[in-house]
């Protein structure tokens, strides 16, 4: 890897890469070390475990010559996540109080903690993204992201809103937009990143996947709505008149009309889509990646990227075959250790060998699935992502001053991990 | 000692702006370039993560660093430096690790042996209202978990039923009049729900061949309505499960964890309530003129039908070894007294017709439909 050459010539070049190290020395250690050390610690390590994989990931992209540098530490993650935990579990209660002791908030205490847990996620994201931001370092100077939480969860509540009356046509309108507020209130040192994304720009890719995954589904219900004129008569699925008081069933009146068909045609239609939609889902992030970096700038500096879609594609399909043969080897262990469960179930010796291993074989299956998907999926996506990168117009990064702003505190990210929202590591921006 | 140098970028931390410089280690860094001059003391430095062939060194104090790529250099200068690896922000990992176990075992002890004796202490402070209120809604989550069975509400035997109930309830310590409902499923079972709600599976008056079986069985659940050991369950259930995924991180599919824990500590918790709810509904039903043992009877009845066919739902019912309960039920109840029993012939017949089989759907097909939604 030649970008690692760290020394730029007297005449900088004009373009730089973005590298990642796909070999990975080490990493398998810190997943394995935070898999067990989260077990024993019930989940407490995790904040530690978080931690060092950003610590890996960061410092082995190498931007422009120069890896990154993270410098938050677990003790913040954690600490963060205290704070988060106080304000939640006071309303976690409440919300649970009153949905046990009022049938009629009963009814509405699930739409609305729903919603409102809703917009305190894309609070947290971008609170959570704020943290990350201020604890990457690059050449020396920190990033940073200023802006408000409540008005981007505000815009994304909106967006969301927007986006599910159109019948989802508005999604790439949403995801530019809220792309666009995340990336102008993106800093690195003094200055301000700048995104130019659109939604039209991510359109096709999109209707794409709108066209195969979602409108066959919608288009049949439409046609049920519209063999009814607009008007589903309110008994077309009734209670169970076997039992008092039961689940909806179809109502067999309705047997022989169009109804029928037309459900029929709305299972079968959801049942060819949702596969197809998890086939595109790949493509689609591929290519709104790859639309997002190229809009992405900083002051004369910007982002290009080559990004294919197949490279989003082979990894999951590496993981995939990985994980069959995983649980090709797991299965022989087993079938090894049934002979032991049939000849002699009695002896409590045996008896606690067979519950030991079994415990053991469940620790290991889910630590190794673990294992693989960080080493291939993670590390490859975000592979795919920076080798696909390049900086043009590099020479205008030296203008970049670091900023004197405090760094964020821990607290921001406290309350995505109290939601569970946001992941460790998150490709692209 | 012996002079290397190699080429390396500076940075400054103010400015992004890489310079290239010199590096060069005797027994101090020193790092010159264009416009750069420094002298850095070896224990100053530290190492920061990077990728392998890069070398990132900073400065202790201060924001300024450097990177090479030279290997041999970098080999010289972890020889040199003492501190090179110092890291701030580590240590302490087994304490961590201590500290983490001990706050789980805290939480863990105080789910199973904290939240009950706290539910002992609270269930008697609830308010009849706000019990009431939790009563409806625990029955309308344990119907569903039952798969909806219908209610059974044939008049004669309500009746019957009804009288039943008044008559175990008389000079009882209630806190209040127990509700008794009857659904229609397959499963022998009766439970008890916070606000004095009773529900009786059809099968169990099924499996009932007399009415002072049935009756053992009624007062059993009266027992723990007046022991308010449902009340105090939803309390232990709700803090368990509450402590325990507080302190279950979502690593390992912790959720069935809990469920199990759960699970497992209220089973251990309800044989001594169940115990006392046995010897409760022996003095009701002696009371009430029938036969105490009438309950071991039907107890066995049913966990023999239990162990043929295993059912889907019987963690519902977390009764102890039903040989060592009948054994207490009828030492307690002593000499079955003469007389014909709780139950008339007539009455006990009309009770068995409580849950009429059902009429076919076809027939409520066109009239039951639209004023049901």
């Amino acid at each position: 890897m030649n970008q690692f050459d760290g020394v730029p010539s007297p005449a900088p070049a004009r373009t730089g890469d973005i590298a990642f190290d796909r070999r990975t020395q080490g990493l398998t250690g810190i997943v394995v070390k935070g898999f067990l050390l989260s077990l024993v610690t019930f989940s407490i390590y995790r904040f530690w475990y978080i931690t060092n994989l950003r610590r890996y990931f960061w410092s082995r992209t190498v931007v422009a010559g120069s890896p990154a540098e993270y410098l938050g530490t677990g003790k913040e993650l954690f600490l963060g996540f205290l704070v988060a935990l106080a304000v939640l579990v006071p309303v976690y209660i409440v919300l649970f109080v009153v949905g046990l002791l009022s049938p009629i908030l009963a009814t509405l205490a699930a739409p609305i903690s729903f919603i409102g847990l809703f917009v305190l996620g894309q609070y947290a994201l971008f609170r959570g993204r704020r943290y990350r931001a201020s604890r990457t370092r690059w050449r020396g100077i920190r990033l940073g992201q200023d802006g408000s939480g409540f008005a981007y969860a505000g815009l994304a509540s909106l967006w969301w809103l927007g986006t599910i009356l159109s019948l989802g046509l508005a999604f790439p309108f949403m995801r530019a937009a809220l792309e666009r507020y995340r990336i102008d209130h993106t800093l690195v040192g003094q200055s301000r990143m700048r995104s130019t994304a659109t939604g039209r720009s991510i359109l096709l890719p999109w209707m794409m996947f709108y066209i195969v995954a979602l409108l066959p589904t919608l288009l049949s219900i439409l046609a049920l709505l519209a063999a009814t004129g607009f008007d589903i008569p309110s008994d077309l699925l009734i209670q169970d008149p076997a039992n008092e008081k039961s689940n909806l069933i179809f109502n067999p009146a309705y047997e022989d009309t169009p109804f029928a068909s037309y459900g029929a045609a709305v299972v079968i239609a959801a049942s060819v889509s949702i596969p197809l939609a998890l086939l595109l889902i790949p493509y689609y992030r591929a290519r709104e990646t790859r639309a997002f970096f190229n809009a992405a700038h900083l002051g004369e500096a910007r982002l290009t990227s080559s990004l294919k879609a197949r490279r989003f594609y082979v990894p999951y399909l590496v993981y995939m075959l990985a994980v069959i043969g995983f649980i090709l080897v797991l299965g022989i262990i087993f079938a090894l250790l049934v002979p032991l469960i049939a000849t002699d179930g009695q002896n409590p010796g045996i008896h606690a060998f067979v519950i030991a291993s079994t415990v053991l074989l469940y620790l290991g299956a889910i630590l190794g699935t673990n294992v693989l998907y960080v080493r291939i999926v993670t590390v490859r996506l975000w592979h795919a992502v920076a080798a696909t990168t390049q900086i043009e117009n590099l020479p205008a990064l030296e203008a970049v001053l670091a900023s004197t702003r405090a760094p964020a505190s821990g607290l921001n990210e406290g309350l995505a991990d109290a939601l569970d929202v946001g992941g460790a590591l998150e490709i692209g921006f | 000692m012996e002079a290397i140098t190699t080429a390396g970028t500076f940075f400054d931390g103010i400015s992004a702006r890489p310079r290239p410089v010199t590096l060069r280690l005797t027994f101090r860094l020193e790092i010159l370039g264009e416009d750069v001059t420094r002298d850095w003391s070896l224990l100053d430095l530290r190492a920061t993560d990077a990728a392998s062939p890069v070398m990132r060194i900073s400065h202790a104090q201060g924001a300024e660093s450097a990177e090479f790529t030279d290997a041999a250099f970098a080999e010289a200068l972890k020889a040199r430096c003492p501190d090179l690896g110092r890291a701030e922000r580590e240590g302490g990992l087994t304490r961590l690790v201590l500290w983490s176990i001990a706050a789980g075992v805290s939480v863990l002890l105080t789910a199973i042996y904290g939240v009950p004796a706290a539910s002992n202490l609270i269930a008697p402070l609830v308010p009849r209202a706000i019990e009431a209120q939790l009563g409806r809604s625990v029955e309308t989550q344990i119907v569903s978990l039952l798969g909806d069975p219908p209610l059974c509400d044939e008049n004669a035997a309500r009746a019957v039923l009804d009288r039943l109930a008044a008559r175990l309830a008389e000079g009882m310590a209630l806190p209040e009049r127990p509700q008794v409902s009857v659904r229609r499923h397959t499963v022998a079972n009766a439970l008890a729900l916070p606000g004095g709600r009773v529900i009786l599976l059809s099968d169990i008056i099924a499996k009932a061949r007399t009415g002072d079986e049935l009756a053992g069985i009624l007062a059993h659940e009266f027992g723990h309505v007046a022991a308010r050991d449902p009340m105090r369950s939803v309390i232990t259930a709700g803090g368990t499960s509450f402590l325990l995924s507080l302190v279950l991180g979502d690593l390992t599919g912790s959720t069935v964890l809990v469920t199990i824990g759960q699970a497992a500590i209220s089973a251990g918790y309800s044989r001594d309530a169940e115990r006392a709810a046995d010897a409760y509904a022996v003095t009701a039903v002696k009371r009430a003129g029938g036969d105490g043992a009438a309950l071991a009877a039907i107890l066995e009845r049913i966990t023999k039908a239990d162990d043929e066919k295993p059912d889907a739902i019987a963690f519902l019912r977390s009764h102890p070894f039903t040989a060592e309960r009948a054994a207490r039920i009828r030492s307690l109840a002593g000499e079955k007294p003469a007389g014909s029993g709780i139950l008339s012939e007539a009455e006990w017949q009309s009770v068995q017709g409580v849950c009429p089989k059902p009429a076919k759907p076809d027939d409520g097909k066109k009239a039951a439909p639209t004023e049901k939604l």
